[in-house]
């Protein structure tokens, strides 16, 4: 979980990820962030995102997206 | 008829709501359908063969794939752990081809109809320079009505079918109104399946608080139109067509004129299409929010037009930029460039594609797919100079979130979009460059004081109204940027000062509407694409 | 049911609201002695009894081609342009029922092109529409909160383009060959004869002179129409002008409003000042520039002429 919220930070710093929970609806990140934000998780976290898990509510906050690589690295 | 008939909004609407009420539940949806298929053969007659097909196709498709899905967990629940993955492959690979006809097969019509024209006076154009004798007979067809619309609306069922994220729906009935709903199919919104199919299918009787919230919108959307809209259209018409009379502060004023209007046209069809679905308690998603307020062109494409935005990003930029190819090719490039410009590349060559794409879809000619170069111009160029833009703003101390920076950058903005829109509008690219030129150079400001300005179709008193009226819409768009539902609390009112306040905007529509002799409505703008 | 009460009181109170603002919407003077009915329908009735000299009925051609402020100012008759859109015969006698109770023109310009318009191919769309215009005055009257703003009483305000409508458009078209001189004549709709009768009818009655004229328009008319109007008027000996087939020095590059359809304000120009000297060898009208009567209409050509130069300046 730390590690992600330090990948969030280095990409978009002016959000505090812990509390916020509309990361994609609030428009904090948008598409381009999303591709380095993937890339990023897929280098670190040793996972494959496929295109079809890129969905709003899989990526509104930090913990939802922690959810996300666990429930990957599961698969 | 187009939704701003008025035999559309108190005519076709009400004779559907009694009916729809007054029949027993199980026919409802099927009334809805029989209105939205009326509505069709009442603008394009036969055409609605196409439609039909499009429903056709992807319910089998979607039915065919689902089935397959279905055998294959069969067979994935008793296979061993090393065939799991070889049976994956071969069931991706039969849904895939599915997948691939039922694409190719809408696809096929939006081309015919849309584009064949645009490539083969292309093509003669090529031959007359290669000096062939033979050339294509062009075909002068029109297309079906919102094909452009429901078309993306039906390949984003069969994608998701496919990806697994929705079950193919076994009602017909429900397919076919997902894709043909009769507000909706004009001009969109571009709605998923999992958006609007299940609201469609509800049955609920029509309410009285559904009804009135679904009017309110339906005469929100009738003043931005009827005051503001067609009262600029004739300006825009006039120094369009003609630009070359004009100086360049009327050019100006006509650009800035068009930008208003498309925008005042394009979010009032959607209050009216919207708020018709608000009646009928289907929530149809968003398509405007509040765009002006966008702080860059990218977030400006994230509130204007939303639907279609959305759509290109989920089937066309993830799907593009997160490809196998391109994923390797983002984690080489961060190596090389970085975490800001290493992943820009497949991101630029995705945000090339939907652009293209985006631009095309508008139309097939070349001012369109300017258009759509320029956008994406625009979004890459910001994105490059980001990280430039932020260390000057640190090293000169600019707090970024600043109200006044904000203000700034929402103007820059709108100055790029005015350019875009230009183009957007010019009849050619030639035409589009040609006022843009004469812009900078014909630009006097005798225009203000000689009296050109309010002789292009709007007198003062016009001149005057517009500003009103767009003051009255920035209030309220500033309401709801801070979310503050004034909807709900005007009806928390006592109902004098409600009902005062609906006459007096049911009478500022009559009396200040652009309508009659010296006024040239606007077509709606949308539904030509 | 009580929701659905109080919808229907919503919209009576809607229906007398629109009602009584419509009153302060629509041109003063006559309102009283015919009605708020008709007075929305007809511009006319807001003139004065017995003003007009000359009345021109019609469609879209009339009141795009005759400007009754050009004939003014060069003869001093009083024309007023009572035409509608598409307009179809049985409307064009009702029109001239309308008008005739407060004015007793001397003459009638009956626009010929009317006469082979099918009623039965009138889109209901538009008769509704029409329909409705006439019931809630301040559809038709609504932009006049303008002249509030100008003249601030209602007392004040002048019709001052007597029906026609100034249209400053040019869409250029090319001098067109369109009278083929062909020896054929086109079908008048049998039920049109017997309205364009009664139209004459009315006119003995009234001992009054009708003349059929065709406004130049390389659109809708042909040698065709014209034959067939020629023996039309020959049977019923009536005049018969056929201004397309008289040379006015129009212009087809910039007196036009839509490639050829319609004269804008150019064109009309001409075509008014030809019919003007038609009207003058009638000899039927006299000049009534000197008289007290007609001052209104010296004002309403000052404010005609402002806007024709302030156009003609911009172009």
């Amino acid at each position: 979980m730390e590690k992600l919220i330090e990948i969030l930070e280095n990409l978009q710093p002016d959000v505090d990820y812990l509390t916020t929970e509309d990361l994609i609806d609030g428009r904090y990140l948008d598409s381009l962030t999303i591709l380095s934000l993937v890339a990023e998780i897929e280098e670190e976290f040793d996972v494959e995102i496929p295109t079809v898990e890129i969905i709003p509510s899989n990526f509104n906050s930090a913990k939802k997206i922690y959810e996300l690589i666990e429930r990957l690295k599961e698969e | 008829m187009n939704y701003f008939d008025l035999t559309y909004a108190f005519l076709f609407l009400p004779i559907v709501i009694i009916i729809y009420n007054i029949m027993p539940k199980k026919i409802r949806p099927a009334i809805l359908l029989l209105a939205s298929f009326l509505f069709f053969f009442m603008i394009s007659k036969f055409l609605i063969i196409f439609l039909l097909l499009s429903i056709v196709s992807i319910y089998m498709g979607a039915r065919k794939m689902g089935s397959l899905d279905k055998k294959k967990n069969e067979l994935l629940e008793v296979a061993s752990k090393e065939d799991k993955k070889e049976i994956k492959d071969a069931y991706r690979k039969k849904k895939k081809s599915i997948l691939i006809l039922v694409i190719l097969f809408n696809i096929t019509f939006l081309f015919v109809f849309k584009y064949l024209k645009f490539f083969t006076v292309n093509a003669n154009f090529l031959l007359d320079c290669m000096k062939v004798g033979w050339r294509f007979q062009i075909l002068k067809l029109i297309a079906p009505i919102g094909i452009s619309f429901y078309t993306l609306q039906a390949l984003s069922y069969v994608i998701d079918v496919y990806n697994e994220k929705i079950e193919a729906d076994k009602n017909f009935l429900r397919v076919a109104l997902f894709l043909s709903f009769f507000p909706q199919i004009m001009e969109g919104p571009i709605a998923r399946y999992s958006e609007t199919a299940k609201s469609l299918y509800e049955r609920v009787r029509v309410n009285y608080h559904n009804l009135c919230f679904g009017y309110q919108r339906i005469l929100y959307g009738f003043f931005k139109k009827f005051v503001i809209a067609d009262r600029l259209n004739v300006v825009v018409g006039k120094v369009f067509e003609n630009y070359t009379c004009y100086s360049g502060a009327a050019i100006a004023c006509a650009i800035i004129a068009y930008t208003i209007m498309l925008y005042m046209e394009f979010s009032g069809t959607m209050d009216v299409v919207i708020g018709t679905g608000e009646i009928f308690n289907v929530k149809l998603p968003e398509n405007f929010r509040q765009p002006f307020f966008a702080k860059n062109i990218s977030e400006f494409w994230t509130r204007w037009h939303i639907s279609l935005g959305a759509w290109f990003k989920d089937y066309i930029f993830y799907p593009v930029s997160l490809s196998k190819p391109m994923k390797k090719l983002t984690i080489k490039a961060r190596k090389t460039l970085g975490n800001h410009f290493g992943p820009l590349i497949s991101g630029a060559v995705a945000l090339f594609a939907v652009w293209f794409l985006n631009g095309l879809w508008h139309g097939a000619g070349w001012t369109f797919l300017f258009y759509g170069l320029y956008q994406f111009t625009l979004i890459l160029g910001g994105n490059l100079l980001e990280p430039f833009i932020k260390t000057v703003c640190i090293k000169l101390k600019i707090n970024r979130q600043n109200l006044v920076y904000r203000i700034l950058q929402s103007v820059k903005m709108t100055m790029f979009v005015f350019i875009g829109e230009l183009f957007f509008r010019a009849p050619t690219l030639a035409v589009g460059f040609g006022m843009l030129k004469r812009l900078f150079t014909k630009f006097q400001l005798s225009a203000i004081t000689n009296g050109e300005l309010f002789s292009l179709g709007m007198d003062k008193k016009d001149v005057l109204i517009v500003f009103l009226a767009l003051v009255f819409i920035f209030i309220i768009s500033l309401l709801r940027e801070k979310k503050i539902n004034i909807r709900e609390s005007i009806s928390k009112k006592n109902v004098f000062i409600r009902w005062f306040i609906y006459y007096a905007f049911i009478l500022a529509i009559i009396i200040f509407g652009a309508y009659g002799p010296g006024y040239i409505p606007v077509d709606p703008i949308y539904a030509d694409f | 049911m009580k929701n659905f009460l109080k919808s229907i009181l919503f919209l009576i109170i809607l229906a007398v609201l629109v009602e009584g603002i419509s009153f302060l919407f629509i041109p003063g003077n006559n309102i009283k002695k015919y009605g708020l009915y008709k007075v929305s329908a007809y511009d006319i009735l807001a003139e004065d009894t017995d003003t007009i000299d000359v009345i021109a009925v019609g469609d879209s051609l009339i009141y795009s081609s005759l400007s009754p402020m050009v004939i003014w100012n060069q003869l001093g008759y009083t024309v007023f342009d009572c035409a509608e859109p598409a307009q179809i015969i049985p409307d064009t006698l009702d029109y001239l029922k309308v008008a005739i109770e407060s004015q007793h023109p001397k003459i009638i310009l009956m626009e010929a092109n009317v006469l082979f318009r099918d009623p039965s191919k009138k889109k209901t769309e538009t008769i509704i529409t029409k329909r409705i215009k006439n019931r809630i005055p301040i559809i038709k009257y609504h932009d006049n909160w303008k002249k509030y703003i100008s003249y601030g009483s209602k007392k004040n305000w002048i019709n001052y383009y007597k029906g026609y409508k100034f249209i400053t458009k040019v869409k250029p078209s090319k001098p067109k060959k369109y009278m083929s001189g062909s020896k054929k004549s086109r079908e008048i709709p049998k039920g049109n004869i017997e309205y364009f009768e009664q139209i004459l009818e009315l006119c003995k009655e009234n001992n009054t002179k009708l003349v059929l004229v065709s406004f130049p328009t390389q659109l809708t008319w042909s040698s065709k129409k014209h034959n067939a109007i020629q023996q039309l008027s020959e049977k019923y000996e009536l005049e018969f002008v056929d201004l397309n087939l008289v040379d006015l020095g129009i212009n087809w590059e910039t007196d036009t409003k839509d490639s050829g359809g319609h004269l804008n304000y150019l064109g009309a120009k001409k075509v008014s000042e030809y019919i003007g000297t038609y009207l003058q060898n009638t000899n039927l009208l006299q000049d009534h520039r000197d008289e007290k009567k007609y001052a209104s209409w010296h004002k309403a050509y000052q404010m005609y002429l402002k806007k024709y130069q302030k156009t003609l300046n911009k172009n």
